[in-house]
């Protein structure tokens, strides 16, 4: 009898329970054309808020809500009102494609920016791309992003993660051969932007007669790098460089310090643009390399506006996560004002993808025009710590300060 | 590429494995003495970890102090925390589903603590500033960060007080006696309920020193524990669980492999070093191989 009451029971449940999944389903239908208000565009976004990216994530979100705000004070576009709907994808990839899956099918969002970084790009163009939906993001610049046949994906900075080091690598190959540096050791986080920064000048170097002595790849969650900064230490390169985020980086650095190596030449992807690096290393940043696709003092006029309302609202100026978020925003914003629609039909969505196939639009970044597959055409600048200041050294007509070499000790 | 290795790379990564060791070890004390007072899974243990290491950081961002100091109030405030919760929480669980439950709770407990230290610190990258965070001391050519130095003999100074406390205290014979056999402890008068409760705010104490030797030589974040966790309950099985003398001994000997095999295969396939000695110590001797005769029973 107990039995029987008990399987009554849970065949109840059951029922009771596809009852309500039912009626939801059936509400979020009926919801549905009035997913968002007329007059309101929503603008749907995952981000890495915690776990491995967390602190670039929240610097790209920054970027998104100063741009959305500076919109709104600003008339809005098209004349409605912009509305950010931003969740946490904890860093992971998986989370990140379901985030966009119910932004774009539950949330009904009329369009979406891309996340941080290239492992969380991937996932999320594809859940776009399904959609027929416009994908402009702030930072998967890694070869992969551009190879997976992508058709609505546009990255809203100046270069891909292999050309990052460009100028850089030109600088090097050009020295004299007395003074070029013949060694180099690289290490990389195990991630495409990553690797793809410190690969890209790995390979230009090794094929102009550098050779390569460490190559090291770690996990993205790795705190302890003592063990590759001794084989670094070891093979005494005379140039380090790192495929870094940002305290893979930092880490790297002190354990560097700590053995006492001392390169002629340090480069970090990233990292030393972050405006708690050089406390965070010891103040010990003199001579430290990275590339940048981003500087505050660009004298492009969209940048002035940026850097003014950025710094009003923030305290402090924007750094390249947050200046290539607010880029997303422009890229975005300069397709829809020229289709004169923003709304999740294919119609809609389709239009913008082919004005920005065909057109430059002026961003903060500098004019940005892309590839087929999405490659933007720029190039990214190269700066340096000089006297305590994070400067731009190369190209030598954008610089603020003289490229210093050999690195002094730190 | 053949990897050559050259005598003072070996010599730096020895020292480097020995200086992680030792750290290990003091981890995994608490890890396994929660075992052994207790048959206590605790997951949380790496999350007081870190725990510890932020109000270290805090501490010395407000203060300006070394965060050495911050133990003089970590550890007794972590060995209450510890007692507190033995009492309060663990020793309500049904003992016959002691060990499993415990997971299941200690795990709450360290969603809780990450939560609330992502809530109050935000998920950003911390790394506390020292002065000597670059400097190191040179030895037969091989140099030894002072920072990791420091972390290496607290673990050691800790460790040899537990030894000492655990060997020659009335409290570490009652201890040590709750640990071989509760009944019998319980028949010659020890409370093991109190006891069992100092246990584990000992436990705690050690992952107050614990964390803080960490902060001072990495960046720290809510959701570092589960990178901690793994590697310490490999070392706690290997050691043989309830073990302090083996869960040191296999933590030296797990970090300085961990550190060697850098060398050749790399940060990524180093780390499964400790999976790969769980698996082969489950396999050919379950108990443990140092002592520990409690595996056997679980």
């Amino acid at each position: 009898m107990k039995i029987r009451s008990r399987e009554v029971r849970r065949a109840a449940l059951a029922a009771t329970s596809a009852i309500a999944l039912t009626l939801t389903t059936a509400a979020c239908g009926l919801g549905s054309d009035s997913g968002s208000n007329d007059d309101e565009i929503v603008i749907g976004i995952s981000l890495p808020l915690t776990g491995d990216f967390s602190e670039p994530g929240k610097g790209v979100q920054r970027g998104y809500e100063a741009w959305a705000d500076y919109m709104n004070e600003n008339g809005g576009l098209l004349g409605k009102q912009i509305r950010l709907k931003i969740l946490d994808d904890q860093s992971s990839a998986d989370r990140v494609a379901s985030d966009y899956e119910k932004l774009i099918n539950q949330d009904k969002v009329d369009l979406v920016f891309g996340p941080f970084s290239t492992r969380l790009v991937v996932p999320a163009a594809q859940v776009a791309q399904d959609y027929g939906f416009l994908f402009v993001e702030p930072a998967g610049a890694a070869e992969e992003v551009f190879t997976q046949g992508f058709d609505n994906l546009f990255y809203a900075a100046p270069a891909v993660a292999n050309d990052h080091y460009n100028l850089l690598a030109d600088t090097i190959l050009s020295m004299p051969e007395g003074e070029r540096p013949k060694t180099a050791a690289y290490a990389s986080m195990d991630d495409p932007f990553a690797q793809g920064t410190a690969y890209g000048l790995r390979d230009k170097l090794a094929a102009g007669g550098v050779e390569t002595v460490v190559d090291e790849v770690y996990p993205p969650n790795t705190t302890d790098f003592s063990g590759i900064a001794a084989k670094i230490a070891d093979s005494k390169a005379d140039i380090v460089v790192g495929g870094s985020q940002y305290q893979d980086a930092v880490n790297l650095i002190v354990a560097l310090r700590q053995l006492n190596y001392q390169p002629k030449l340090a480069a970090f992807s990233t990292a030393p643009t972050n405006p708690e690096f050089p406390e965070a290393i010891g103040a010990k940043t003199e001579g430290i390399l990275s590339p940048t696709g981003y500087t505050p003092d660009a004298e492009y006029p969209e940048n002035k506006t940026f850097v003014d309302f950025y710094t009003e609202a923030n305290g402090t100026p924007p750094a390249e996560d947050e200046a290539n978020a607010w880029t997303t925003g422009e890229v975005v914003a300069a397709a829809v004002e020229a289709a004169d629609c923003a709304d999740p039909s294919p119609e809609c969505q389709q239009k913008l993808i082919d004005h920005l196939r065909e057109n430059t639009v002026d961003t903060v970044v500098g004019p940005l025009s892309w590839d087929a597959e999405g490659r933007p055409q720029s190039a990214h600048m190269i700066q340096q710590y000089v006297d305590g200041k994070i400067r731009i050294v190369l190209p030598e007509d954008l610089a603020e300060a003289e490229f210093v070499f050999p690195k002094p000790a730190w | 590429m053949i990897p050559l290795v050259s005598g003072p790379l070996l010599l730096q990564s020895v020292i480097l494995g020995l200086l992680l060791g030792g750290l290990y070890a003091l981890l995994a004390a608490g890890l396994t003495l929660y075992f052994g007072v207790m048959r206590v899974v605790m997951i949380a243990h790496s999350a007081f970890l870190i725990l510890a290491a932020y109000l270290a950081w805090y501490f010395n961002r407000e203060t300006g102090i070394d965060p050495l100091l911050s133990l003089v109030f970590t550890v007794p405030l972590f060995f209450v925390i510890g007692v507190g919760m033995q009492r309060l929480l663990l020793a309500r669980l049904r003992p016959a589903t002691l060990t499993m439950m415990s997971v299941l709770l200690t795990f709450a407990i360290a969603l809780v603590i990450e939560g609330g230290l992502g809530y109050v610190f935000s998920g950003t990258q911390r790394r506390i500033q020292l002065g000597y965070s670059g400097s190191s001391i040179e030895l037969f050519g091989a140099r030894i960060a002072v920072v990791k130095l420091i972390a290496f003999a607290l673990a050691a100074a800790a460790l040899l007080a537990l030894y000492v406390l655990m060997k020659y205290t009335r409290l570490g014979q009652a201890l040590r006696a709750t640990i071989q056999h509760p009944e019998a402890a319980r028949l010659l008068g020890i409370n093991t309920d109190r006891i069992a409760g100092y246990g584990f705010g000992l436990g705690l104490a050690t992952a107050a020193l614990g964390g803080t030797a960490l902060s001072l030589d990495s960046t720290i974040y809510p959701s570092l524990h589960w990178h901690w966790i793994g590697p310490l309950m490999a070392i706690i099985v290997i050691g043989g669980l309830g073990s302090i003398p083996g869960a040191a001994a296999a933590a030296v000997l797990l970090g300085v492999s961990q550190s060697l095999l850098q060398i050749p295969m790399g940060t990524t396939w180093a780390q499964t070093v400790f999976y790969a000695a769980l698996f082969v110590t489950l396999m050919v001797r379950p108990q443990g191989f140092f002592g520990g005769r409690l595996a056997q029973r679980f």
